[in-house]
């Protein structure tokens, strides 16, 4: 599985200053079975909620049309059919921009009102193998530009809503049409070029703040920017709990040998089982102390990774990341667990099934939960808020 | 005279049973120890599953001395008398 690919795809917005609601919108969708990654963006005619409305729609028709394989016009149709129609003036519309990428394929692109996308290899941009304009018989004035890529790995695609494009417009004399998506290429070459493996997650937030902060005085428009970016997956270890033979310690413990960014203890057991096996030493410094914040301390074992308390911890990781609660204010452990889940693609969960008898002590308050339901919850809710690839070893 | 290490377990059996609030024994420190000793917190010492020792929180002196069932005032009354010994002698 080290060859694989992995596709990371994100996003980032900025709502219009002064709206309530951010009218574009973003989806993605995996197809499991067919090993396919979808993604829709949409700009909303107008901004606050009716737009927030129309691009919302928008996406979730267009996602599913995607996934059912309706060819593109018709979808296009439908979803134009169906948007109500905007008091003011007196149309009712959305843009929207789509992605659908089959591993091991092509990549297909299809825009309509959208800036156009941009392919980069490296810092080179890439042309489509095909692209064609096609027009709707019943919408005569809505073209819809259907391209298809020859998407490699180390590959990215981007895609923004027009509040990226025309950022600064009409507010810096240097740009008397915006950033353009020109701006916007330079800008995302010169990022890949300081950083070779910037992931989407960075380079997406990257390209929507520098929209946001081109021109002084807020938005003025929704800013949204998706990154696709195909690459050999970044792999991250959590092992916790201790192995049901005692003879499987060593190599459970090997399993932590991945380097010190990707690999996570969470549970006092495994660390020592970790200690006595590898020859290493779990350090709590003082200040980790202090930082704990309300669950057991950091642990750092050189060379190795971080080591924290088990099940109160994973519980707390779990809620997180059902409800997709920003790393920012939680307690220490739980924060570096987030940071690292999120920065990396496929995360591996190496779960020794041993039950802590001291965890059954009915002078214990508070309820622990088992350690493989919360392991089973927190695959599903990391493969379905975070698209991370999620593989459970049991010992 | 050498500090005397002080180590708090924080598993989970021993953080929710009264470690979180060993935790902040440095705090808690008078003056006649606050230089005597070496607080540390361990991931985990490994003798919650040995019941004969007290049960959770567990805390260890010097590497060899265990305390079971550990305290703030416990700890430090522990510390008194160690501190005291060690004038002693």
């Amino acid at each position: 599985m080290a060859d694989s690919l992995f596709i990371e795809m994100e996003a980032a917005q900025f709502t219009k200053t002064g709206q309530a609601a951010c009218g574009d919108d973003v989806r993605f969708l995996t197809v499991e079975r067919e090993n396919r990654h979808l993604a829709a963006l949409s700009d909303g005619l107008g901004s606050g909620v009716k737009a927030h409305v129309l691009a919302n729609m928008t996406t979730s028709m267009a996602i599913k049309f995607l996934e059912s394989n309706i060819p593109t016009l018709e979808a296009a149709e439908i979803i134009m059919d169906s948007l109500p129609v905007c008091e003011v003036r007196k149309i009712g519309y959305a843009t929207f921009s789509l992605f659908d990428f089959r591993l091991g394929g092509r990549a297909k692109i299809t825009e309509m009102g959208n800036p156009g996308y941009i392919h980069l290899r490296g810092t080179t941009e890439i042309k489509p193998l095909k692209d064609e304009m096609v027009v709707s018989a019943h919408w005569p004035d809505r073209e819809v530009r259907e391209c298809e890529a020859d998407f490699r790995p180390g590959d990215r695609i981007i895609m923004c809503s027009d509040g990226v494009t025309q950022a600064g417009l009409g507010q810096r004399r240097d740009m008397k049409f915006g950033w353009r998506r020109s701006g916007v290429m330079e800008f995302a070459k010169r990022r890949i070029e300081a950083d070779g493996e910037i992931s989407a997650r960075d380079l997406s937030m990257a390209i929507a703040r520098e929209a946001r902060y081109i021109a002084p005085g807020g938005c003025k428009d929704d800013i949204s920017c998706v990154v696709a970016y195909l690459r050999h997956p970044r792999v991250m270890r959590v092992l916790t709990g201790p192995p049901y033979y005692r003879e499987n310690d060593a190599e459970y413990a090997r399993q932590a040998l991945l380097g010190d960014e990707h690999t996570v203890i969470c549970g006092g057991t495994s660390a020592n089982i970790i200690e006595r096996e590898l020859g290493v030493k779990v350090r709590v410094s003082l200040a980790d102390i202090r930082k704990s914040g309300g669950l057991p301390p950091v642990g750092r074992i050189e060379g190795i990774g971080i080591a924290t308390e088990g099940i109160l911890t994973l519980s707390r990781v779990l809620s997180a990341i059902e409800e997709m609660r920003s790393p920012e204010n939680e307690p220490q452990a739980v924060k570096m667990i987030l940071e690292r889940m999120i920065r990396h693609d496929r995360i591996e969960f190496v779960i020794g099934t041993k039950v802590n008898e001291s965890h059954q002590d009915p002078g214990i308050p508070q309820e622990l939960e088992l350690r493989r339901s919360v392991i089973r919850r927190m695959q599903q809710a990391l493969e379905r808020n975070y698209r991370k690839e999620v593989v459970v070893y049991y010992y | 005279m050498e500090k005397i290490k002080v180590e708090i377990c924080c598993g989970t059996a021993c953080y929710l049973l009264g470690a979180a609030k060993l935790m902040n024994i440095e705090e808690e420190l008078p003056e006649n120890l606050k230089d005597k000793v070496d607080i540390q917190a361990r991931t985990c010492l490994g003798l919650c599953e040995r019941d004969h020792l007290g049960g959770a929180p567990y805390v260890k002196f010097n590497d060899t001395e265990i305390m079971g069932n550990a305290s703030v005032e416990k700890v430090l009354s522990r510390l008194n008398q160690l501190v005291e010994g060690a004038e002693q002698s």
